[in-house]
This record gives structure tokens, sequence and C-alpha cells, in this order.
């Protein structure tokens, strides 16, 4: 049998993200990762989130630039930041499996103004 | 004489109990089935299961519940002490609602999945059987009247707690909290439990056993097949409504989205909770068929006002003409089953061929008005769907004969 080669991966350098919480800009909460699309090299391109709407009419799934979420804290509190309001990604389309592909939302070309995030 | 008085006090208190013990069960049980509803697939999510895998238990729970209806209806039939079904499917809901939220697991998922499938369609049955028990074929269309009022209220305090439950405990929580509401829907059976198994042998001396019709009659009874037939066609034009005015207002609504889409699942439940006793004295006093076509009015023209307005606002107002149906149909099911079968013994498998015919109604409907959303665009998805809607209201006008029994009989 081949040895076994493993090495230690602390959580705050590999957490899972599938079901993970995104939040919004107010810390509002808005909808769950639910998968992860990639490119060739295994790099992440973009999260799909499921934005749910009430009582699961209404939710939507939307692709979102990997870039435009911040995950500092999900190894801590388990979600993830996006500093997209509700209204930034309503107009998004829908995301659907399968060529040709996604649309998917990135963060506004200008920075956002910094924040005091004192916590 | 006096030992007649004596005795017809108590019972009638009695009948007051069990009928507010009627009254109460179908308010928890719509409670405790909102919380089987959409909750799962979020709780799932959050639990790190794929959308795949959630789709696969979720189909499964759809494909048993379909396929018990008419099992679960003949067992029903066959059962005498409905109270005893109740309360046998009432502790499976507790053991699904538990097993949902201590093991979140495949196997355990799918068992919960499939015990809850079952045993809704062991429920609903014994519910109407119960309440025929109750006040017998003559008073039935005011109490599943009152049944429907009670539910609907039910699904209302069900979705604002069980959603509070879920956003601001956990959505874990949420199973824990139907397991825990399993329990008054419980207490509630107590006065029905005398009531059901001193009723039959005073109300009528037969033995269900003996007198209950083949099942091949069933089949080649004609009312029934076309009632089958108009909730089949109704459910397939009106259950995918609400899912695509819920799509229109997350793309047009903006911030409101979410308020306006509980507006749109509230409103019918209101309208239903506000006419049912009305509808059901109405299917007694001017027969089914009125009833009947009432309701499935609604659906063409809501179709038509959601193609060609979409204002939020008036996405909310048209979900009016939904609670008008569903009032509607929610009295005539356990009514015209009760007018066919009534007296054959096969009360309950009738329900159940009825149930199978509106669950093939709502899967389908979901796929082909997504299906026709993608490629046609929404209003042709609305539009196609108020075309089933019309022709089921054809149906029901052309081919329903009446089956509210004479007032002689």
């Amino acid at each position: 049998m081949a040895p076994q080669n493993v090495e230690p991966l602390p959580s705050n350098e590999g957490a899972p993200v599938l079901g993970k919480k995104v939040k919004g800009p107010n810390g509002e909460a808005l909808g769950l990762v639910v998968d992860v699309l990639v490119d060739p090299n295994g790099q992440p391109r973009a999260a799909v989130i499921d934005f749910g709407g009430f009582l699961g009419v209404g939710s939507r799934k939307i692709a979102i630039d990997w870039k435009a979420l911040d995950f500092t804290s999900l190894g801590r509190a388990g979600t993830i930041e996006l500093g997209l309001s509700r209204a930034q990604i309503a107009a998004a389309p829908e995301y659907k499996p399968g060529p040709p592909g996604a649309v998917v939302v990135t963060a506004p070309p200008a920075p956002a103004p910094p924040v005091d995030t004192h916590k | 004489m006096s030992a007649v008085v004596a005795k017809s006090k108590p019972a009638r208190d009695e009948t007051a109990l069990a009928s507010r013990g009627l009254d109460g069960l179908n308010l928890f049980v719509a409670n405790i089935q909102t919380g089987f509803g959409p909750f799962i697939s979020v709780y799932l999510t959050t639990q790190g299961w794929t959308q795949t895998a959630i789709g696969t238990a979720l189909s499964l729970g759809t494909i048993a519940a379909m396929a018990s209806q008419i099992p679960a209806g003949a067992l029903v039939d066959a059962i005498r002490n409905k109270t005893a079904v109740a309360f046998a499917s009432i502790l499976a809901f507790s053991a699904s609602a538990l097993l949902l939220a201590i093991r979140p697991t495949a196997l355990w998922v799918y068992a919960a999945e499939v015990l809850h499938g079952f045993s809704s369609c062991t429920l609903g049955p014994a519910i109407a059987a119960m309440s025929l028990i109750l006040v017998g074929p003559a008073m039935l269309g005011r109490r599943v009247g009152r049944n429907a009022r009670f539910s609907s209220i039910g699904n209302g305090i069900g979705a604002a707690l069980m959603g509070a439950c879920g956003y601001y405990v956990s959505e874990r929580a949420v199973f824990f909290l139907t397991a825990v509401v399993t329990l008054p829907a419980i207490a509630s059976l107590l006065p029905l439990a005398r009531l059901s198994e001193a009723t039959p042998p005073s109300s009528s001396g037969r033995h269900p056993a003996q007198t209950r019709a083949p099942i091949s009659s069933l089949l080649r009874n004609r009312a029934l097949v076309i009632f089958a037939l108009c909730a089949m066609l109704f459910t397939l034009g009106n259950s995918a409504m609400l899912p695509l005015a819920g799509n229109t207002l997350t793309k047009e609504a903006g911030n409101f989205a979410s308020l306006l889409i509980a507006g749109c699942i509230i409103v019918p439940q209101l309208v239903v909770a506000a006419i049912s006793p009305t509808i059901g004295e109405l299917a007694e006093q001017r027969g089914r068929r009125l009833v009947l076509v009432i309701g499935f009015c609604t659906l063409p023209i809501r179709g038509v006002l959601f193609a060609t307005l979409d204002s939020p606002a008036a996405l909310v107002l048209i979900q009016a003409l939904d609670g008008i149906a569903g009032a509607c149909v929610g009295i005539l099911v356990p009514l015209v089953a009760s007018d066919i079968a009534g007296r054959s013994g096969r009360y309950n498998l009738s329900m159940g061929f009825i149930g199978l015919a509106i669950g093939v109604g709502a899967t389908v409907s979901t796929t082909l008005a997504g299906w026709i959303a993608d490629r046609f665009g929404t209003p042709a998805a609305y539009g196609s769907l108020a075309l089933v809607g019309l022709l089921a209201l054809l149906l029901a006008i052309g081919a329903m004969p009446e089956t509210r029994p004479s007032p002689t009989a």
C-alpha cells in the first residue's frame, strides 16, 4: 500500500463554504452558498448563492464573483460578507448551470468607502 | 323519559367538545405541515447538503406521498378507529421532525421524508372521516368549511412561528418546534377519541367491512373520475402561479420583495379563513357544482391578470383569488368524496384517489411552468397556466354531475 501523505490544515486556513450564510453590508442575512464555480486550474471564480425569498417562494440562485466576497470571518463566525445590497443583487439574472455559462455579479468598480468595522 | 334527557345533554357537550378538538387538530396539523414544507431545503443547505442531494431527498418525499395516497386511503378505510389513525400519523410526524433535527444525514432524512409522506396521506383522510362521523353527511359541508378555516389560520400562524424560529434561533430549531407542536395536536384528539368509538354503532348498524364496495367500482364511478380529473387540471394550472409571481417580485420589488411575497402567501390564507364557512354553507344549500365553478373561474382570471399586470401591489391583491379557489377546492374534496363514496366504505380510498390526482398536477405544474417561462417568458407561462385552468373550468361545467345528496335522502 502507498504511504498516506498527510499534513495539517488549520480551520482558519481551510474552512468549508457550502451552506454558509452570506451577509450584506449592514450585517443582514442575504442567502446561503450552494455551489462554487472553479476554473480549469481549480481556482474559485464565483460562488452560487441562494437568495431565499419567503418560505421558499421567490428564492433565486445568483452567481457572485469570488473577489466580491470576504471570507475573513468564515473560520471564526461561519459567515461570509458581501459588499452588495439586496437591491444591487435583485437585478442580476438567475444562475443556470451548463453551457453557455454563468453571468457573474461583480463588485462595483469603485471600492466602497472604508467603513469603521470596529468590533 | 327523564333518563333520555339526562343522557342527551352530556352527549351534546361531548359533541361540542369533539368539535373543538377537531378545530384544534386542523389548526395544529397545518402548523406542523408548514414546518415540513419550505424549511427542509434551507436547513439541509446549512448542513452542507448539495442542491442535488436536497433535490433527491425532496423528490423521494414527493414520490412517497404520491405512491402512498391510494394504499393509505385503503388502510384508513380498513381501520375502524379513525382517531387512532390520526394519533399514529401525528406520532409519525413527531418522529420524522425529530429525525430531521437530530440526524440530518442522508439515510435518516430519506426515512423522515418517506415517513412524513406516508403519514400525510393517512392523516388527511382520517380527519375527513372523523368530521363525517362527528356531524354526518348532511352537515359535512359546514364542518369541512370550518376545517378549512382552522387549517388556514394554522398555516398563517405556522408560517410566522416557524419563520421567526428559523430566523432568530436556527434552521434546526424549526424541526424541534415542529415536533413540539405535535403535542397540542395529539391533545386535540382526546375529546375525539371517545366520540368516534361511541358514534358509529348508534348512527348506523353497518359494518364497513361487510359493505365495502370493490375497488374497481370506484374507478368506474364517472363523478369521481371526472372530479379527480378536474382537481388535477386545476392544480396543474394553479400550483406554479405563486412561484412565478414570487420570481417576478424578487426581480421587480428589490428590498420589499420578501414582504410582498409574504403578502402573496398570507392574503389567500386570510381569504380562506374568512370565507370557508360560507362556501361550505353554499355547497350545502346550492350544490357542489356551483362552488366548483366559482372556484375554477378564478384561475383563468388570475392567470390573465398576472400576465398583464406587473405592479407588485397588484400581484398581492390578485392572490385573493387564490384564496377563493383554495377555499372552494379544499372544501369540495372531502365533500364530493363523501357524496360519492361516503356509504360505500371506500371514503378514504376515494380521498386518496383525488389526492393522487392533485399530487400529479402539482408536481407537473412547477416543472412545466418553469420550462415555459425559461423559453417563452413569464407571461407565456401565466397564459398557459390560465389555459389549463380554463380547461378545468370547461370540464367542470360540461361533465361534472351534481353530487349533493337530494334533501329527501
